[in-house]
């Protein structure tokens, strides 16, 4: 069976790749990841590649993508296409739906197949609850970021198929990289992770220094990222951002909602830090304090440098 | 100018109830608008109010969406449309081509506005979806929308940085949840809400079931977690030693 990976990150294609091994038989020739424009050295595939000429980009903008990966698609007809669930591969994959007039799951953190379906395991309802959902072939689905390792080998071979030229409704004028972070949340062993809790951007540096005492990374949750701006978009954790297994969570300031929640429940420890007794984030952690973040942080660096 | 706003009608995640057996009780289950949809609401507010012109707000959804809908009208939109539909039973495929054919016969719009996706599902489907159905310029997870004339200017916000977009009009967006802090309608504005025109469209009339395949849920259930839960008393640093010993004890700290 015929699938098709796709993701405008270089990592996250390959981790998409590694989902498709999932679906594709072991027997065929393997998934077919897509490089839009020439080829990216940096994509594995355990399979080939497809590379789609015509579109002068390699980092096309969605619309694009979209319309380059739907006339391959027209001629070749793959049984089941994959894409990143990144904020531009969600446009690819909706659009491409949309064209093909197909079904498109969303989010799997795991994809399996009939022969006949699609199926994926997912969150719904805030991460309350796991849904398996299904589409009939052919169909498409995101991938959740993180959830599958990357897959590393070679392409066995490489084809190219002309696509033409295609042009974007809209114009990109200008794009700034955001508050750049330096660790990789996802295989930090102990995450320290900051909340509203916090008052201001520069006390985020007392966790930081925590979190590098403990050898370990700062993560947030969304506000901060998002409303606040103080750390990069992907060091949020939970639903909308990263999901992280760390040996050690430590939430501080952090009150603890579903969403937030469902990015972090597979920690081993989780220890937590709220002025108020009943914030739930208690009822999903392992150790709680019920105190001030502003005396408890020191407190805990104080007996973890002197620890015997 | 006219702009158009989708709502949806979205279970309470913070209801909804787990039976014995681990499965979320759908049926009868209390719904709200969607989280972020009150901010794709208050942009198409703020964007009426430097325009002039009228909001309307859509909703695919069955009877009880009706809420919703009433909540965008106390929020300040003009006039609302539902378009009759079973959610459980129909995909983000299906959803948008029902909300393309209501914006398209009660059209036209200049800006149509979503949320970036909805707070049960997160999807994040429908308003590309939607882009692509009306064949319109669509500019997602926006941040910052400027209308000038006959074109707008966007601040797109990715995972690691933020893209300024321009485009023409009429335009779909989906908005993030830091554009704006969505207003709280007044007691009077609730009550006004219910005198505003709702206009309601047969979903199965608007667009014949049967374009696509639709996806659906095979099986859910619910989430479990043990924790320990042990809560650690004492002064700062009383608690602070003890809980650190403690994560000593269960191996998670660095030597
Ligand atoms: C569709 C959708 C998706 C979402 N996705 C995510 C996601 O991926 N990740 C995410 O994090 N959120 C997400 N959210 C938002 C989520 O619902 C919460 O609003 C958010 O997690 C709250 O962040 P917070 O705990 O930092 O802030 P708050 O809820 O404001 O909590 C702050 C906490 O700090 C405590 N506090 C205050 N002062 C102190 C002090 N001095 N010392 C100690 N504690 C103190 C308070 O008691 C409170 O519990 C999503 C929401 C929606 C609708
Ligand atoms: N049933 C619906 N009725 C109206 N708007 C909807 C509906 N479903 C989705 N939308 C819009 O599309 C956005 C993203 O939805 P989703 O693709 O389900 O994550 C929502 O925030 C709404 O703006």
């Amino acid at each position: 069976m015929s699938v098709w990976v796709y993701s405008e990150s270089e990592g996250i294609s390959d981790e998409v790749a590694s989902a498709a091994l999932d679906i594709s038989e072991p027997t065929s020739a393997g998934p077919s990841v897509i490089d839009i424009g020439q080829v990216r050295d940096g994509t594995h595939s355990a399979g080939d590649k497809l590379v789609l000429k015509g579109p002068p980009s390699t980092e096309p903008p969605p619309q694009v993508a979209a319309e380059a990966i739907f006339r391959a698609a027209k001629e070749l007809r793959p049984a089941s296409i994959l894409i990143g669930a990144t904020r531009n591969g969600r446009e690819v994959a909706s659009r491409l739906a949309a064209k093909l007039r197909v079904g498109c799951l969303s989010d799997a953190f795991k994809v399996s197949c009939d022969g006949q379906n699609l199926f994926a395991e997912r969150n719904v309802y805030a991460g309350k609850v796991v849904a398996m959902v299904t589409c009939p072939l052919p169909s498409i689905a995101t991938v959740k970021v993180g959830a599958y390792p990357r897959l590393g080998s070679t392409p066995k071979e490489t084809r190219e198929v002309d696509v033409g030229q295609i042009d974007s409704q809209v114009r990109v004028l200008r794009r700034e990289k955001k508050v750049v972070g330096s660790v990789d949340l996802k295989s930090a062993r102990v995450i320290v992770s900051a909340g509203r809790g916090v008052k201001k951007r520069e006390d985020l540096a007392m966790l930081a220094d925590l979190a590098k005492e403990m050898q370990g990374a700062l993560g947030c949750s969304r506000p901060l990222s998002s409303d606040l701006g103080w750390l990069p978009e992907e060091h949020h954790i939970g639903l909308t951002g990263v999901t992280v297994k760390p040996d050690l969570y430590l939430a501080v300031g952090i009150s603890g909602q579903l969403q937030h929640v469902a990015g972090m429940k597979d920690s081993k420890i989780v220890a937590a830090i709220n002025t108020d007794k009943d914030a739930p984030i208690f009822q999903a952690s392992d150790y709680g304090i019920v105190g001030d973040l502003y005396q408890v942080i020191p407190a805990i660096r104080r007996a973890f440098t002197s620890r015997g | 100018m006219r702009f158009a706003v989708c709502v949806k009608h979205a279970i309470d995640e913070t209801e909804l109830r787990i039976d014995s057996s681990g499965k979320p009780q759908l049926d009868g289950a209390a719904g709200k608008m969607s989280t972020f949809d009150k901010n794709a609401v208050e942009e198409a507010l703020r964007l009426r109010s430097a325009q002039s012109g009228e909001v309307v707000a859509f909703t695919v959804g069955g009877p009880d969406a009706r809420k919703t809908l009433k909540e965008a009208l106390a929020m300040g939109a003009d006039r609302g449309v539902i378009i009759s539909a079973d959610l459980l039973a129909t995909d983000t495929l299906r959803t948008a081509e029902l909300l393309a054919a209501a914006i398209t016969k009660t059209g036209p719009y200049d800006v149509i506005l979503c949320s970036e996706g909805s707070s049960d599902t997160y999807d994040g489907q429908v308003p590309p979806m939607l882009g692509e159905l009306l064949g319109l310029p669509y500019a997602g997870y926006s941040r910052k929308i400027e209308v000038v004339g006959g074109s707008a200017k966007i601040e797109r916000s990715l995972e690691d940085s933020v893209e300024a977009v321009e485009s023409s009009l009429p335009l779909v967006a989906s908005v993030v949840s830091e554009i704006n802090e969505p207003r709280y309608p007044t007691l009077i504005q609730i009550m006004q809400s219910s005198m505003k025109p709702v206009e309601e469209l047969n979903g199965e009339q608007l667009v014949q079931q049967g374009t696509h395949k639709q996806s659906s849920v095979v099986s859910m259930v619910a989430q479990t977690s043990s924790r320990k839960h042990v809560m650690i008393e004492g002064s700062p640093d009383e608690a602070a030693s003890k809980l650190v010993e403690a994560l000593v004890k269960e191996g998670v700290l660095p030597k």
